[in-house]
Formats: C-alpha cells, sequence, structure tokens
C-alpha cells in the first residue's frame, strides 16, 4: 500500500506528523515538501524508522520524499520485544550526569518533562537519594512527577532518603517505598534507565 | 488539562542565560518551568523558560537589563 501526502505550505512538525501517521498504515509513503528543514526532519524520520529514502527536487524548492520500510531494519529506538519485565527509571540523584550540579539540576528538569510524552513511557520510576527530593512540595519537579502518574507510571520514593532529606509531609508525588519494594522491583525489572 | 493552556516560551542565547533567568524568576516568586525548546522552535538540544501569557510583563520586567532574552514565542 503506498500513500501520497502534500505536505507543501505546512509548518513544522505538520510534515513529520502526517508522515509518521502515514507510516503507520503504509509501507510506502511519498511526501511533498517545500522547504529544507522540512526534507530534514522527515529524513531523520526515515532513518529512526527504518525506511529506506529517496529525494528528488520537482521543482524549484519542492521536495519529493520517497519513504520505504525495510522489512529488516527494525526501528533503532524500540526496545526488543523479547526482553521480559517492567521498564524502570531510576532517579538516583536530583541532577543528570555528572559534572556540574547546576547543569545537572536543568537537565534533569527537562528530562522528566520529556519523559510525560515518551512512546515508551515507563512502568515505574524510582527516586533515591537526592533524587527523592524531586517529589517534594516545593520541587520545580513535582508537577512533571504528578502528570506521569497521571498516565500510569508507578512513582516510588525512597523511604530512608524521605526521612534522611526531612522530607516527610511534603512528598506531593509518589508512594513512600522500601528498599524491599525497591531492590525487588530493580532485580526484576526488563530495562533500567538510569538517565 | 495543563496542554490546554496556551503557554509563551522566552528564549535565550546561551544555556547559562537561562540558569540566570531561572534564579532571578525564583527570587521573584513568578510561576515558570524550564522546558526543552519545542522541536518546532528549533531541532538544537536547548532548554528555554516556559510560562502563561499572563505573566509575560512581569518576566520581561525582572529580567530586563540582568538577562537578554532572544525573543518570546507563542506555543
Amino acid at each position: 500500500m503506498s500513500e501520497l501526502i502534500n505536505a507543501t505550505g505546512l509548518a513544522c512538525p505538520e510534515p513529520v506528523v502526517l508522515t509518521k501517521k502515514a507510516l503507520d498504515s503504509c509501507d510506502d509513503v511519498t511526501v511533498l515538501v517545500d522547504n529544507t528543514t522540512a526534507l530534514e526532519n522527515v529524513k531523520r524520520l526515515a532513518s529512526s524508522s527504518g525506511c529506506a529514502v529517496d529525494v528528488t527536487e520537482e521543482l524549484e524548492g519542492i521536495f519529493r520524499i520517497r519513504l520505504k520500510k525495510q522489512q529488516s531494519n527494525k526501528p533503532e529506538c524500540a526496545p526488543s520485544q523479547t526482553v521480559q519485565g517492567p521498564t524502570v527509571f531510576v532517579i538516583a540523584s536530583d541532577s543528570m550526569g555528572n559534572g556540574n550540579d547546576e547543569l545537572g539540576a536543568l537537565l534533569m528538569k527537562t528530562f522528566l518533562h520529556t519523559a510525560i510524552d515518551l512512546e515508551h513511557r515507563p512502568d515505574v520510576l524510582i527516586l533515591y537519594n537526592t533524587g527523592a527530593r524531586l517529589a517534594a512540595t516545593d520541587s520545580g519537579e513535582v508537577d512533571d512527577l504528578k502528570a506521569l502518574e497521571e498516565k500510569g507510571v508507578r512513582i516510588l520514593v525512597c523511604g530512608t532518603c524521605v526521612n534522611f532529606f526531612e522530607l516527610g509531609g511534603k512528598l506531593a508525588a509518589g508512594t513512600i517505598s522500601n528498599m524491599y519494594d525497591i531492590a525487588d522491583i530493580l532485580s526484576k525489572a526488563g530495562r533500567i534507565v538510569r538517565p | 488539562m495543563k496542554d490546554a493552556e496556551t503557554y509563551c516560551v522566552a528564549l535565550f542565547e546561551a544555556v547559562s542565560h537561562v540558569m540566570k533567568a531561572e534564579k532571578l524568576l525564583k527570587e521573584a516568586g513568578i510561576r515558570y518551568k524550564i522546558v526543552p525548546v519545542p522541536k518546532s522552535i528549533s531541532a538544537d538540544c536547548g532548554v528555554c523558560v516556559r510560562f502563561l501569557p499572563e505573566h509575560k510583563e512581569a518576566i520581561m520586567e525582572v529580567l530586563q537589563r540582568q538577562v537578554r532574552v532572544i525573543e518570546i514565542r507563542n506555543l
């Protein structure tokens, strides 16, 4: 089955959104775009979804992009279907990465915000050590954690850490948990993501 | 749902400017949120400050002469 999409005159990210939708039901999609940003974005989508891509310039500034799904090419980013067990995000610190904590805090904010709309959201998110602080009422991340919970992500906050940082009564997201549950979930996880 | 609200984002030249702006806005007690720069604006791995349109003037007041805002965009 093939489909032709005329995405000329459409603003970013519409061309990509339309192409992605078409690829869900078709193996062979042709898209017309009228700018190089859209061209690059659609090409990037092609490579991330395992498609062969062929570009021809129709008229000046109008590009015809043909995307063909490759049978053997599984999307690079999708988790393997064979993995058993839940996906667990471990937030072991209120900083993402090591080196500069101020930058790390900023990165963690944007990570948690982005996690809400991920295609593969975690089943469980565990907050420990300074990561537990993120669930407190006065943290800038608590709204994003609440949004994740609304989307069905189970959030566990390390009870020892809540005690250590004196966060009792200040938690606005997640459930206080203990090392038995945390160790149990980690040991049964199919994938552990630690940003 | 929050998604239905309309927001503005303030774009800055550098991550360090975003950090400085965050500090100033926190001190001023204005509601804001640090979010990744929406893909529709730029494919770079940047961050920006998101806020409700009604806070725009207060935010510009706090930031003026302290941090340079490149642009304010409506989402």
